[in-house]
């Protein structure tokens, strides 16, 4: 079971479990595991996934996002593009990269479920996972 | 040559005109651009294929083509001068004096998008306001027949909902209402959750009428399927709005453009209980300034005819009634009528004599008689603009062009022909 | 040999209202390659109510005939994910919906958004951007 947490919390990795890896008889939840984990893939600390296919670069998450807002107030928050480097979301070439992925209200000790970010999202492109 | 510095950018994706976007060039070309959505950013890049010189679909020297339009336009009886929307103000000018200089009819792609709302707007029939007063002080915003969220990707990020204004400091769950009327859940309704108002096609007019008896007192009556609880709620909602703004899309407009007095009369109605302003959805980045700098020349926003006695505007100049049955010869500027018209009329440009001066190869110039490149607007070639408020911007080239602008072919052919 | 009774049944044809709107995704596509793959498969599309679909047989991305007094074309049915009104269905603005616009106006303004138009499933490919310059 803690190795089943320490799976969904991006802690271990299931490779790492040996049994999992050699034995033949594991074969079919090795894959099971392989597909359901997948999604993941790519997914940073907070579990934040980006569907680049799916963005229109509106900036609506620039904007929404409290981090954005708190550290760049009178760029992000007022509407611009952001103005300075201290912020999670920005648009580059027409897609929004994220960074200072750690600032996010979902990491660290006092994390909270913040969905600032993914409710004003009109293409469903930022999925935590 | 290493990474410049990125250069601030006035974008021409769309009649939004956002002036916040950095481009990074090298050695000429852009290598990267921060802040631009999908479609600025498309722009920005440019078309994959661009047009070159032809005359009768062979390939020409640039002089050559520009004599031959001239030609074409000088022989022609009745000769239409189309397009507009994508040009600078400046390119546009000298396109109305060139129909000028012809006797031409002159008109734009606002013949059958929002010009219709842009001149009540100019002759003070429907209150107006800026993005930046949208920004600073909107509470309630309506996106009527209207979808920003597929048409102008910045709007609610950057004025209409998301942001922190002057007198909206709280963030837009507390200080904003966003409101979409539609006939389909489009990204902005999903935006708009609860207060996505879901209307049949043409079930405009009923819904506006509705609304003023709600706003009224009156109990709204619909002829199709509606909680009239909910017209209520609505009516109650834009009653208490300090600042509200409605942006009115090609759905509105096209739904109620045979009674287009009931704008007016919802627009006086709501005000006399609330305060309102609204914006109209233009698409491309200089729709609106074809309006303004015509009307400054002729007093008429579009569909006009330049005749002995003076310019004059009616039905019977719009791009669609000429291509019908009107012009014996076609000059196109930044527009693709042959994409973006009903083919059962943009087909007889097949039929007469064609010109295009675009920086890009499209269906149009697949037919064109004569075709005369030139650079694009807001990215080879500076000028100014309108943005869909009517706020008139500076736009300053990002790269170095090696063609004339779409101003200079236009006083070339002028040259020629007078 | 089995006779193939299929081919000599007509398919049913259903009448529809087609509205148009824009996409940010085709249109960027559009701006960067008229004549682009991605561009037409963005365009010549017709999104309908998944259920209006399952009654009139039609699969999700099936190619379908939409035919109008003015035009002809065939493009790729999709569901939509969610639910529509009946008898109704979107595509966005190309010259592919353009081919069905009425040249009727009397303000100047087409009937971009008020198409009338019939729907039937088709074994013909997608109509490609040449074809529609012959129409």
């Amino acid at each position: 079971m803690a190795f089943a947490v320490a799976l969904l919390s991006r802690t271990k990795q299931y490779t790492e479990c040996p049994p999992l890896m050699e034995e033949d008889k594991y074969q079919d939840s090795r894959q099971k595991l392989k597909n359901i984990l997948k999604p993941m893939e790519g997914a940073e600390e907070t579990g934040l996934i980006i569907h680049e296919e799916l963005c229109s670069g509106c900036g609506n998450c620039v904007v929404a996002c409290p981090v954005n807002v708190a550290n760049d107030p009178h760029g992000s928050g007022r509407g611009f593009g952001p103005t300075n480097e201290k912020v999670i979301f920005r648009v580059e070439n027409g897609i929004v990269k994220a960074a200072n992925i750690k600032e996010c209200r979902r990491f660290g000790k006092d994390r909270i479920l913040c969905r600032a970010c993914i409710d004003p999202c009109p293409t469903e492109a930022i999925e935590f996972v | 040559m290493e990474m410049t510095e990125p250069i601030t950018w006035t974008c021409t994706g769309c009649a939004l005109l956002c002036e916040d976007i950095q481009v990074h060039i090298k050695d000429n070309k852009v290598e990267k651009v921060e802040h631009a959505c999908l479609k600025g950013k498309a722009r920005v890049y440019g078309c994959k294929h661009t047009a070159i010189s032809t005359v009768d679909q062979a390939e020409v020297d640039i002089n050559s083509a520009i004599s031959q339009a001239a030609e074409i336009l000088e022989k022609a009886k009745n000769p239409l001068l189309y397009g507009w929307s994508n040009s600078t103000s400046e390119a546009q000018v000298a396109g109305i004096e060139l129909a000028q200089t012809l006797g031409a009819c002159i008109d734009s792609t606002s013949s059958f998008c929002q010009g219709i709302t842009i001149n009540e707007i100019m002759n003070g029939s429907i209150p107006s306001c800026t993005l930046e007063e949208v920004r600073e002080k909107a509470d309630v915003v309506i996106y009527w027949g209207a979808d920003p969220m597929s048409s102008h990707p910045r709007h609610l990020s950057k004025y209409s909902y998301f942001p922190r204004g002057e007198l909206r400091q709280r963030g837009y769950e507390e200080d904003r209402t966003a409101i979409c009327i539609d006939v389909t859940q489009s990204r902005t309704a999903k935006i708009c959750k609860a207060m996505f108002f879901s209307i049949p096609p043409g079930g405009d007019a009923e819904f506006m009428r509705a609304l003023m008896d709600g706003l009224a007192g009156r109990v709204p009556k619909l002829s199709y399927d509606f909680d009239v609880k909910r017209i209520l709620e609505l009516a109650a909602v834009l009653k208490k709005a300090e600042f509200g703004v409605i942006f009115a899309g090609l759905g509105l407009v096209y739904s109620i453009k045979e009674e287009f007095d009931l704008i007016l009369e919802f627009m006086s109605t709501l005000n006399r209980f609330s305060n309102f302003s609204l914006i109209p959805m233009a698409g491309h980045f200089n729709m609106r300034g074809f309006n303004h700098n015509l009307h400054e020349k002729t007093g008429f926003i579009h569909r006009v005819r330049f005749t002995k006695n003076g310019p004059v505007s009616g039905v019977e100049y719009s791009v669609v009634e000429q291509l019908k049955h009107g012009a014996d010869a076609v000059l196109v500027v930044g527009s693709d009528p042959l994409a973006s018209l009903p083919l059962s009329i943009a087909r007889r440009l097949k039929d007469i004599p064609l010109i295009l001066v675009d920086p890009c190869a499209n269906l149009t110039t697949r037919v064109a008689d004569v075709t005369i490149p030139c650079g694009a607007s807001g990215i080879e070639v500076g000028g100014t603009a309108v943005r869909l408020d009517g706020k008139k911007m500076d736009i300053s080239p990002i790269v170095q062009g090696d063609g004339l602008s779409d101003e200079m072919v236009v006083r070339r052919i002028m040259e020629e022909v007078s | 040999m089995a006779l193939d009774v299929g081919k000599f049944i007509k398919a049913p044809e259903y009448d529809i209202k087609i509205i148009t709107h824009r996409d940010v995704f085709q249109a960027s596509a559009c701006e960067e390659d008229r004549f682009g793959d991605e561009c037409q498969e963005m365009s010549a599309l017709i999104v309908l109510d998944a259920a209006e679909m399952k009654r009139m047989g039609i699969q999700d991305r099936a190619n379908v005939r939409l035919t109008s007094n003015w035009g002809s074309v065939v493009v790729r049915a999709r569901a939509s994910p969610r639910e529509e009104q009946k008898g109704m269905g979107f595509m966005v603005n190309s010259p592919w919906v353009n081919t069905l616009v009425s040249d009727e106006t009397t303000d100047g303004i087409p009937a971009f958004k008020d198409i009338e138009a019939k729907i039937t499933i088709s074994k013909n490919g997608i109509t490609g951007i040449q074809e529609l310059l012959l129409l």
